[in-house]
Formats: structure tokens, C-alpha cells, sequence
């Protein structure tokens, strides 16, 4: 990896290990200080790393680690780069097991690369944090994160130190973040239209775009109906920075209450959001009921069978007497259960555990639906859509936690298999979506479009502030960022004016990806930008901020006006984006030294 | 081998004899074994780690990256966390490491350049050695040299903050994280750990108080140090020390990390606590506060399992009657059931436990509108008692047999709320009524990033925490090494005996701090620290009171000049300096007086 001798121009860093060379007077100086890999030896019989460390450390250091870095980090990202924009391609990955991925999903393509370098493996870590922070951008974050170390290069080969770099580059996150937050624009929740277009923008370059109006409908309902206010706390609390986790008055549990149920077979124009939930299961006894109207529900999260105590007990029996009353104990104890529920009269009945034949024979007979063995995140789910409290014991029953919300039960086949649907529920505040697609894993990536747009527009019920998408906000910094930059001092000049430069790598790479020249529409793009600031600087004064929405159409690669092309994405997910590419650019910039092999951490 | 028989003994003879030659040939090796060689090796191990952690000094120091066998990434700046993790296996380079680590626990701050002198020091008093000056006499030297040097620290560069202002804590903390990932949000950062420090301010004790005067003045695991030192002309702080003094545990203070989104929304919970651990139930609410006959929300915190009761191992129920094997399965839910409604008839409307919590049981929370928590960490819910003058209660049992659950073990607080932070949730406790606690929160882009935000968080809470301690400062960037080196060439002149060479060559080697920053910063090192010593000889030999303020004169390295350190705000803790002058010195005496190393076969 790394060549041994002196190396033209020396970084900084290596400044420091030939002066200290030069003030070293002792006969065996060159074991330290050139650390770099393979020329580790000494000359006075020492070996280095024998000495200090296991022999299985190395060592990269100096230019050699941050140029290694800033490769790796390059690799990452033009993993992924193709899958950015309207136009974006698919990848197919292939597990050691045999099975297969087919995505264009940035953090899912990501996750089954198998890296060793651990730079690689870091920016792999940007993409599950922005998955789970905000569920979008997974793609941009990596792309963007690359596209700012390698902007670096040059500085780091100009040997400009590596904290003047991250200071510049820092200086342009916030220069770029206040050009956002005056960008932004404010939408309302419930402009259907308005929400439409921007879950449109999202999903648009995924697999399933040609279903779009479905999947933004269903993303819309699904996300509307879990949405809950969250009781508003009278008091606020002490100490100030708490205040926004406060505010938080909405909640939007996607991955509790929107369940997504795949079912192969069907088409894709099938899939629907239930107003009310489903799940996959048959009724215990073929006997019972297979359609109601507006049940009764009882849930449950204890057996209906009997159950022996969690106590070692034995019994001595001496009588056969006694033998036969044990027996019927153990049914009697079945039958009281059964009557103390029956006593409640609900048309159906679930329980998270198992269910007895005597039981099943007494709820038949009683003409009462029973289900066994639902998972409890199902079950809290039909808590929440029907209005029920999941009972634990049958003693404790009452009238209030018998679930009257749901309008219609109905059991269905859809293929070979029994699916239970309560559906029609009044104000139900929790779904579930039935995906039909052709295979497994178109399924799978229906599945994975789906959570990607409901999380967007979950991040605009929390932020309603909207960017334009496209590659306008980019480069609206960017040409921003190069205004301000010329305009500052020192030796951050630099690295501030390439995080203009590096934004500039969404647009490019969008217009890459549909096939236009990049130069001339990145070219004509930059300068519709520049010129809106001239404009704006005409009409009102030196510093004004011109509203450009002007960016690329992903699909045609033309300049549109992204204002009223449409096309916009949350404000939240673009900051973090951006946040995160530059945070990690410099942490990874910081690095002088890798050193493989040490010891396993701990404290 | 004890068989009798003649024939075995020149067999014996000749097995020996391989052994001596065994011997021989391993000394014939490369190992060192005695006098000078050894002295080498030793030294040459303690440069190699020192210059593993060179580059990462000050703040235009930089990051490393470690990789372990699995694969797993460490990325850090802090010199105890490096050095730890590589596998030093070299027995002098084991003492510098150590040293680093006795610098983390004590000082917390300070890791990276306590191995860089010691291994300076040892450097010249290996060269001292060859030049024919026996290790006794090095050592005496650097001992008298440490002692000048500390009394000097004390006597001259100390400032007395009697009231510290806000302003000098946040300098410290931001000259503390300056070299570290979070030095460029050193403004928020700083502010962040001074908040947090004082939030956890508690009374000290007479015994606490005792055990940072001999903090300050000497003590602190230095036995050797002279009993001059401790009357040293310190009047700052005999004088505080009358007052009523605080201390502040940093215990208290709980660092948690998510991440996601990015560093700076980073945040403090001003007296609150949070705890990573979700409610058990989804039917439970997300949100309790106080009301106005509740004036404070009570918080259970058990470490016992609710779950259904059973007997322990080997317990063996016989019964004859058949039915009596109902009543106890029945008696077994009871006896949960029981205890819960004890706890909550307490008044508890929070429950938390270490252990698991039935699904039986979650309906009566429930139904009574208590968040309850499962699973939860128990040195979370050791600090969370604490934080809100709870107890941990392991069992309900008292002393007549019965159980009961005593409300004084409840712990108090404003409110709980169930807080989502990035794809998981987390409960925050806020306004909590014991001890003061505080939570840090910190968010970063990935998980290397957080956990080198917390070790740069936990030194600059540390050097915060001295400074409210010790209420004195010390210029940093250079300035006390500088004065120091100036000051000890004067003092060496002093000395008749051998003794001036040693304390002149420990003048220069604790120029190697201002040389490295300066090197790090890719400046010119010899042009600048000449400078440095410059300004500082003026002030120590000029009458004139206007050069005074010449000896807080330190480097600044971002433009490469000289500059005036306190006014500019470059400060660390007095103690800090002292204790790592103190440690290096040592530890170079420790390794110096080596001459002879035996590799034991077992």
C-alpha cells in the first residue's frame, strides 16, 4: 500500500516527523517518526512495530492514510452514484447465501456491500444513520460525503493542514444551512396536491414510478391515519435546549401502527391502505363466523388453555378419586375462562397465545370468532385501530375494553392463504398496507419505496418546510457558497469554495445520469443561478438572496423552473443531508493514521 | 531423571551445557539484557509510542484511525484512548502507557503530552547516560528539577480566579476539546460542558475538601514528593479552602448517544436524565407530569423481576389435594399482582426495572396511566435513584416478612416523557428532585464520531471540573513550558554539582510541548519556540512591571505567532499541568533507573 522512502513533498504532517528527525540526535531515529508502512525498521536492530506493538499492526500514515481515505470514500460513493435521480439504474447484489437484492436504495445497497477499509465502512454508516434519522436521501448523503473529500484532495496535496480544511468546510455548512433556511418554503399538511407532488418527487426515481399515484396515495392515508397529537404538556421544563423535543405535539409511529403486508400474486394497481387492519391468520375452529358486521372485540395476551403455575408442583395422589378431579380442575379452569368472556358477549376474540380445543369447542358454541397466536405488535395494532385494551386476565374484563371501532370483519382468501380483515373502522389510528406485486422481490422493493415516502411525509408533518428538489437547492448553495467564499479571508478560502464545488455533484450527477452533456447543462444551470443573484443584487442592494427554483428535470435533463415543475423535497431531509456529508467529510479528513490490528477497544 | 546409572550423567552434562549455549545464543541475539543496551531498548520503545501520539497534540493535532482484528473502527485524538488500544507489548513502553491511563483516571485531560515529555525526558537522560553521567545523579536532577518547576508553576504562572467567571471555565473547556473532533464547535461544546459541570454541583465534604488540598498542593499519589511543597506559597487556595467548597461529580453526569442527525444538535438536560428504554406497552402513555395535587412525579425504580412469582430453584411444592394446585397458580399471579398495586398505591406513576415485567401485568399499569419501562440498565437506574433521591429497591420484603413497598424509596421529578430519537425512543426524565443529574445528548453522523465526541466531552467535563475545584489556571499553548524552560536554565546555573547538566537538559525537554504544537501546525518549530523563549526570559529578568504580563505569552498556532494566551483564553487547569509534569517525571525515573532486564521462563 504504501511505498517506502521519502515521498516528494511531505504533508504537514510529515513536516513534523523529519524536523523532529532533524532535532533527534540519537543513532536509531529513523525507527520512529517515518512511520510509514514498510520502512517500519530500524537501524539498530529494533523492529518497531515488534517492539511497541503486536507484529500484526500496521501502520498507514501521514499523506498516505488521508490520500487512502479519501480513495476509499471515492469508491463508496461511485458504488452508488448510478442510482441517484428519476433515471437511476437498479443493482442487483447477491448474498454469500444465495439470495438476492434487487434496489436502488442507497443504505439497502450499502448494507450487503461487504468492505474491509474502514473508511468505507464509516461513510457506510452515514447511510444507516440518515436512514433511520430521516428515510430519504440515503443515496445524497454518500454521493455528497465522496464528492467533499475528494474536493479535499487537492488542498491536501497543496498541503493545506487538515484542520484548516475543516474549518473552511464547516464555515460553509453554516453559509450553506442559512441559504437553505431562506430557500425554504412553508407547505401546508393538507394540501393533498401540494403533498402529492413532493411525495411524487421522492419516490419518482424509484422501481415502482410507474405506479406512483397509488404508492403516493397509499404513503399519504397511511401516514394521515397513524398521525396522532400527542397531549400537549401544560408546563414547559427547565433548561432551554429540551425546547424542541417538546414542541414535538405530533406523533407518527410508521413502524408500529403502518404495517406493511406483502402478498405475492395480484398486480401492483391492487395494493391498498386499509382503513383498519389485517393480518395473517385463520380462524381457530372452521365452524366459527367468517363475516360480521360491526363485532365486538376482545383482545387478549393470555392462553386460553390451561397453564401450569411457574412454581415446581407435584402432586401426590393417592386417591383415583383425586386423579379424576385434577382432570376436571384443568377443565373447569378452561370452561371459567371461556364464561367469563362469553359473559361479555364479543363477536371475536384474539389472544397472543394459544387457544385449546375445549376452549375453541365453547367460543363455537357460543358463536364467538376466535384467533390464536397473533404477534403482539398485530395485536397492538388492532388495539389501535378498534378502540380495545388488550386484556391479560379473564377476570378482569370489562365493558370498556371490548373494541367496538371496527365496521366490518371478514375473512378472505387471497391466494392459498386465510387473511383476516377488519376493515371499515371509525377513525382507525392504525393501518395496514397490502402490497400485491408479481415476485418477492418486486415486493421488496415496492415495500422499500413505500417506507421511503412515508417517512417523507412524516418528516413533513413534523417540518413542513419544503426545498426544491432537483439539484436547485444544490446549486443554489453552491453558487451562494462561491459568493460568500470570494468574499472571506484566509486560508479556509479554499476549502469553503469546494463545498460549493462539491454540491454541484447532485446536479451533475443527475444530468449524468440521464444521458445529457453534463458540462453544458451544469454549465447553463450555474448560470441561471449566478444571474438570478445579479438580478437580485440589482433590485434590492448588495447581499439580497434571489429565490432560484430553477434545477434539472431528472427525466429530460432540461432546465425547468422547479417552482412550478413541481418537484420538491422536505427541507429536513436535504439539511441533514447536507449536515451529515460535511461532519463526516471532516472527520474523515482529520485522520493521519490508521493502524490495523489493535487491540479489541474497551475501557 | 533419577534413575541411578553412570551412563545418564554425561548425558545430563551435555543437556546443561545446551542450556548455557541457549543462553548465550538468545543474548547473542538482538535482546538487550543489561547496562547500556537495555537503557536503549527501553528508550527507543518509549520514543516509538510517544511519536504514535505526537501528531494527535493541540489543536491542529489530528485524528487516528484503529482498526481491530474484527474489523471494528476507532477513530480518536485522545492519547490514552490510542494508546490503549494498541497492543503495546514492550515492558518500558508499558509504563508510558500506563502513564497515560493514571493521566486519564486523574486528570482526565492532559493524556497525549504527559507521554510526550516523559518520553522526551527519557529521551536526554538516555543521551546524559552515554556521555557518562550515572542514572543516580539524572535522577536526583529531574527530581529537583520537578520540584523547581512545580514551585515555580505555583508561585508564578498560577491564576488565582477566586470567583470564576463563566468565562474562564468555557476557555478551559475549549482549550481542552480544541485538539479534539468537537473543536470546531468548541463554542457550543464548551458551553455545554460548563452547564453540565454545574449542574451537578453538590457540597463537598470535610474529607473531600481535604483530598483536593493535597490535590492542589502535592499529595495525589506522589509519596516522594517533599513535605516543602505543601506549605508551598499558595495562599489562593488555603484561602478558599475556608470557605464553604463544592464538588462535582462526574458521575452524575450521563452522556448518552444516538445517532443521527448532526453534532451540534447535540443538548443538555439541565438537571434531567434519560434513560435508553422504551415503554413497555404500547397502551401506556408517552407523557406524565406533575398536576397540582401531584406536585411531583414519583418514580419506582426496581431491580426485581414482575413477573409471575415463582419459587426458587430446587423449591419443590407437594400438595395432596388436587385443588390446591389451582389456588397456587392463582396465588402465584396474585403475589405479582399484589406488589404492583403496592407500588402503585406508593404513588409511583413511573416504573422502571432491570428486569422483566409480564405481559399480565402491563394491563394494571395501563389502566393506571404509569409509564413502565423493562430491561433498563442497571447503573442507569443506580444513577437515575440518585439523580432523583430514589432508591433501587431489589425486594419488597420487610423486616416482618411482609412485603411492602416504601414510598420513600420513590425518587421525584417534574416529568417523564417518552422522547423518539432516531429510529428508537428514549424516556427523559426532566426536573429531577434529588441530586442534581444531568443527561448529555449527544448526535453525531455515525457511531466513530459519537464515541470520539464522548471521550473529547469527558476530558473537557474533567479540566471543567478541576478548574471549579482548584480555581486556578495556567496559560496553555506552550506558555508554562516555555516559562518553565527559561526559568530552570536560570535555576540550573544555581547548582554547583552535576546536577545543573540534568536540570538544564529538563529545561529543554519540556520545550518539546511548544515544538510539537508548533510542528503539528506545520510551522516553523525553531523560529517560534526561540521567540517563545525569548519573551519569556525578558519577563522573568526585566525589574520592569510592565513585562509582567510577558510570561503568559504562549504560541498561536493557527496564525504562527506569539500571543498573549490568557487574554486570548487558551487556559488549562493548574493542577492539570502540575500532576502531568509530576506523572512524566516519574515515569522517566522509573524507566532511567532500569539497567538490567530479565526475561523470565516459566
Amino acid at each position: 500500500m504504501a511505498s517506502a522512502g521519502p515521498h516528494p513533498g511531505m504533508g504537514p504532517v510529515m513536516v513534523l516527523s523529519k524536523l523532529f528527525d532533524s532535532i533527534d540526535a540519537l543513532g536509531f531515529r529513523t525507527v520512529i517518526g517515518l512511520g510509514w508502512l514498510g520502512c517500519v525498521t530500524s537501524t539498530s536492530g529494533f523492529e518497531f512495530v515488534d517492539d511497541v506493538g503486536d507484529s500484526k499492526t500496521q501502520r498507514t500514515h501521514g499523506r498516505q492514510a488521508q490520500i487512502g481515505n479519501i480513495a476509499a470514500a471515492r469508491a463508496v460513493a461511485d458504488i452508488i452514484r448510478s442510482t441517484l435521480g428519476p433515471r437511476s439504474m437498479l443493482k442487483m447484489l447477491l448474498d454469500p447465501m444465495g439470495g438476492i437484492v434487487i434496489t436502488n436504495d442507497g443504505n439497502c445497497i450499502l448494507r450487503e456491500v461487504d468492505v474491509s477499509h474502514p473508511t468505507a465502512k464509516s461513510m457506510i454508516e452515514l447511510s444507516r444513520a440518515q436512514d433511520e434519522e430521516v428515510g430519504d436521501g440515503t443515496t445524497s448523503v454518500i454521493i455528497l460525503a465522496g464528492e467533499m473529500l475528494i474536493n479535499a484532495e487537492p488542498f491536501v496535496r497543496m498541503n493545506v493542514h487538515p484542520t484548516v480544511i475543516v474549518r473552511g468546510y464547516n464555515y460553509a455548512l453554516q453559509e450553506a444551512l442559512s441559504i437553505c433556511e431562506k430557500l425554504a418554503l412553508t407547505v401546508d399538511v393538507h394540501d393533498t396536491d401540494r403533498m402529492k407532488a413532493l411525495v411524487q418527487s421522492c419516490i419518482g426515481t424509484k422501481f415502482s414510478s410507474r405506479w406512483n399515484d397509488i404508492m403516493i396515495d397509499m404513503a399519504l392515508k397511511a401516514v394521515l391515519t397513524v398521525a396522532r397529537e400527542l397531549p400537549t404538556p401544560s408546563s414547559a421544563p427547565s433548561g432551554g435546549d429540551v425546547g424542541d423535543l417538546y414542541s414535538q405535539k405530533m406523533e407518527v409511529d410508521i413502524k408500529r401502527y403502518a404495517k406493511v403486508e406483502k402478498i405475492p400474486g395480484g398486480e401492483i394497481a391492487d395494493c391498498a391502505v386499509l382503513s383498519g387492519v389485517m393480518f395473517n391468520k385463520d380462524v381457530t375452529h372452521s365452524k366459527m363466523r367468517r363475516r360480521i358486521e360491526n363485532p365486538r372485540i376482545l383482545l387478549l395476551d393470555t392462553p386460553l388453555e390451561y397453564k401450569k403455575g411457574e412454581s415446581q408442583t407435584n402432586v401426590e395422589i393417592t386417591d383415583d378419586e383425586d386423579w379424576n378431579t385434577l382432570l376436571k380442575m384443568e377443565e373447569e379452569y378452561v370452561e371459567n375462562m371461556c364464561m367469563e368472556i362469553i359473559a361479555f358477549k364479543p363477536d371475536i376474540v384474539i389472544t397472543e397465545k394459544g387457544v385449546s380445543d375445549l376452549a375453541q369447542h365453547y367460543f363455537a358454541k357460543a358463536n364467538i370468532t376466535a384467533f390464536r397466536r397473533l404477534r403482539k405488535t398485530d395485536n397492538n395494532r388492532v388495539a389501535r385501530a378498534t378502540g380495545a385494551t388488550i386484556v391479560s386476565r379473564t377476570d378482569e374484563i370489562r365493558e370498556s375494553d371490548i373494541g367496538t371501532g371496527c365496521g366490518l370483519f371478514e375473512m378472505r382468501k387471497i391466494g392459498e392463504e386465510y387473511f383476516a380483515f377488519f376493515e371499515e373502522c371509525k377513525d382507525p389510528k392504525a393501518c395496514t398496507i397490502i402490497l400485491r406485486g408479481g415476485s418477492k422481490d418486486v415486493l421488496n422493493e415496492i415495500e422499500r419505496n413505500l417506507t421511503d415516502a412515508m417517512q417523507v411525509v412524516r418528516n413533513v408533518v413534523f417540518d413542513p418546510r419544503l426545498l426544491p428538489g432537483g439539484g436547485a437547492t444544490e446549486m443554489a448553495v453552491s453558487v451562494g457558497l462561491r459568493k460568500a467564499g470570494l468574499k472571506s479571508e484566509g486560508v479556509q478560502q479554499g476549502p469553503f469554495l469546494a463545498v460549493g464545488e462539491a454540491m454541484e455533484v447532485i446536479p451533475r450527477t443527475l444530468a449524468q445520469n440521464c444521458g445529457v452533456s453534463v458540462i453544458r447543462t451544469v454549465t447553463q444551470l450555474r448560470a441561471k443561478h449566478a444571474a438570478a443573484y445579479e438580478e437580485a443584487e440589482k433590485e434590492h442592494g448588495e447581499g439580497a438572496f434571489p429565490k432560484c427554483n430553477w434545477g434539472i428535470d431528472g427525466i429530460t435533463g432540461q432546465l425547468v423552473d422547479m417552482e412550478e415543475f413541481g418537484i420538491w423535497e422536505p427541507f429536513s431531509v436535504k439539511i441533514q443531508t447536507i449536515k451529515t456529508a460535511v461532519e463526516s467529510a471532516c472527520m474523515i479528513l482529520r485522520i493521519d493514521d490508521i493502524v490495523f490490528g489493535s487491540k479489541k477497544k474497551g475501557y | 531423571m533419577t534413575t541411578t546409572g553412570s551412563f545418564i550423567v554425561p548425558n545430563l552434562i551435555s543437556k546443561n551445557q545446551s542450556q548455557l549455549n541457549n543462553v548465550g545464543s538468545e543474548s547473542g541475539k538482538h535482546r538487550p539484557e543489561t547496562g547500556q543496551d537495555v537503557r536503549v531498548g527501553n528508550v527507543t520503545a518509549a520514543l516509538a509510542v510517544a511519536n504514535i501520539v505526537k501528531t494527535s497534540l493541540g489543536p491542529v493535532g489530528l485524528d487516528k484511525m484503529l482498526v481491530d482484528d474484527i474489523g471494528d473502527v476507532l477513530i480518536t485524538n485522545d492519547g490514552a484512548t490510542i494508546l490503549k488500544s494498541l497492543e503495546v507489548e514492550h515492558p518500558a513502553a508499558r509504563v508510558l502507557v500506563d502513564l497515560a491511563n493514571l493521566q486519564d483516571q486523574e486528570v482526565g485531560d492532559g493524556t497525549t503530552s504527559v507521554v510526550i515529555i516523559a518520553a522526551e525526558l527519557l529521551r536526554r537522560g538516555n543521551d546524559l547516560v552515554k556521555n557518562g553521567i550515572h542514572p543516580t545523579t539524572i535522577i536526583s536532577g529531574y527530581r529537583s528539577a520537578l520540584k523547581a518547576a512545580v514551585s515555580y508553576i505555583k508561585k508564578e504562572m498560577v491564576v488565582n480566579v477566586s470567583e470564576l467567571g463563566d468565562e474562564h471555565l468555557i476557555n478551559a473547556a475549549k482549550t481542552s476539546m480544541s485538539s479534539k473532533i468537537i473543536g470546531k464547535e468548541s463554542e457550543y461544546f464548551s458551553k455545554l460542558a460548563v452547564d453540565a459541570v454545574k449542574s451537578v454541583k453538590m457540597n463537598a465534604t470535610a474529607a473531600d475538601v481535604a483530598g483536593y488540598d493535597a490535590m492542589g498542593s502535592g499529595g495525589g499519589g506522589d509519596a516522594e514528593a517533599p513535605p516543602a511543597e505543601t506549605t508551598s506559597p499558595d495562599g489562593g487556595t488555603a484561602a478558599v479552602s475556608k470557605k464553604q467548597r463544592y464538588k462535582y461529580p462526574l458521575s452524575a453526569i450521563h452522556i448518552l448517544k444516538a445517532h443521527g442527525k448532526s453534532s451540534m444538535e447535540s443538548h443538555l438536560i439541565d438537571g434531567g436524565f434519560a434513560i435508553n428504554a422504551m415503554r413497555a406497552a404500547q397502551g401506556m402513555p408517552t407523557f406524565v407530569e406533575s398536576t397540582v395535587d401531584q406536585p411531583v412525579v414519583k418514580i419506582a425504580m426496581l431491580d426485581m423481576n414482575l413477573q409471575r412469582h415463582r419459587m426458587g430453584m430446587g423449591v419443590q411444592v407437594i400438595v395432596k389435594d388436587p385443588a390446591e394446585i389451582e389456588n397456587i397458580k392463582k396465588r402465584e399471579m396474585d403475589i405479582t399482582k399484589e406488589r404492583i398495586r403496592k407500588i402503585i398505591d406508593a404513588g409511583a406513576r413511573v416504573v422502571l426495572t432491570t428486569k422483566g415485567v409480564d405481559d399480565l401485568c402491563m394491563k394494571y399499569f395501563v389502566e393506571a396511566g404509569i409509564i413502565c419501562a423493562r430491561r433498563c440498565n442497571r447503573e442507569d437506574l443506580k444513577r437515575l435513584a440518585k439523580a432523583t433521591g430514589g432508591k433501587v429497591v431489589t425486594t419488597m420484603a420487610d423486616m416482618e416478612g411482609n412485603e411492602t413497598f416504601d414510598a420513600d424509596s420513590l425518587g421525584g421529578c417534574d416529568s417523564v416523557r417518552e422522547v423518539r430519537i432516531g429510529d428508537g425512543e428514549m424516556l427523559y426524565v426532566y426536573g429531577c428532585k434529588g441530586h442534581g443529574a444531568s443527561t448529555i445528548v449527544l448526535r453525531g453522523a455515525n457511531e466513530y464520531m459519537l464515541d470520539e465526541m464522548d471521550r473529547a466531552l469527558h476530558d473537557s467535563l474533567c479540566v471543567v471540573k478541576r478548574m471549579l475545584e482548584s480555581n486556578t489556571l495556567v496559560p496553555g499553548g506552550g506558555a508554562a513550558e516555555a516559562a518553565l524552560s527559561v526559568y530552570l536554565d536560570d535555576y540550573a546555573n544555581t547548582i554547583q554539582s552535576r546536577e545543573q547538566m540534568v536540570i538544564q537538559e529538563y529545561a529543554d525537554a519540556l520545550l518539546v510541548i511548544p515544538k510539537t504544537l508548533a510542528v503539528n501546525a506545520a510551522k516553523d518549530a525553531s523560529e517560534l519556540v526561540a521567540k517563545l523563549r525569548s519573551v519569556h526570559a525578558k519577563s522573568q529578568h526585566s525589574e520592569d512591571v510592565s513585562d509582567d504580563g510577558l510570561k503568559f505569552l504562549g504560541l498561536d498556532l493557527v496564525e504562527g505567532t506569539i500571543r498573549d494566551n490568557l487574554a486570548a483564553g487558551v487556559v488549562e487547569p493548574a493542577i492539570s499541568k502540575i500532576k502531568s509534569l509530576r506523572f512524566a517525571t516519574e515515569a522517566a525515573i522509573t524507566i532511567l533507573r532500569i539497567d538490567d532486564r530479565i526475561t523470565l521462563n516459566k
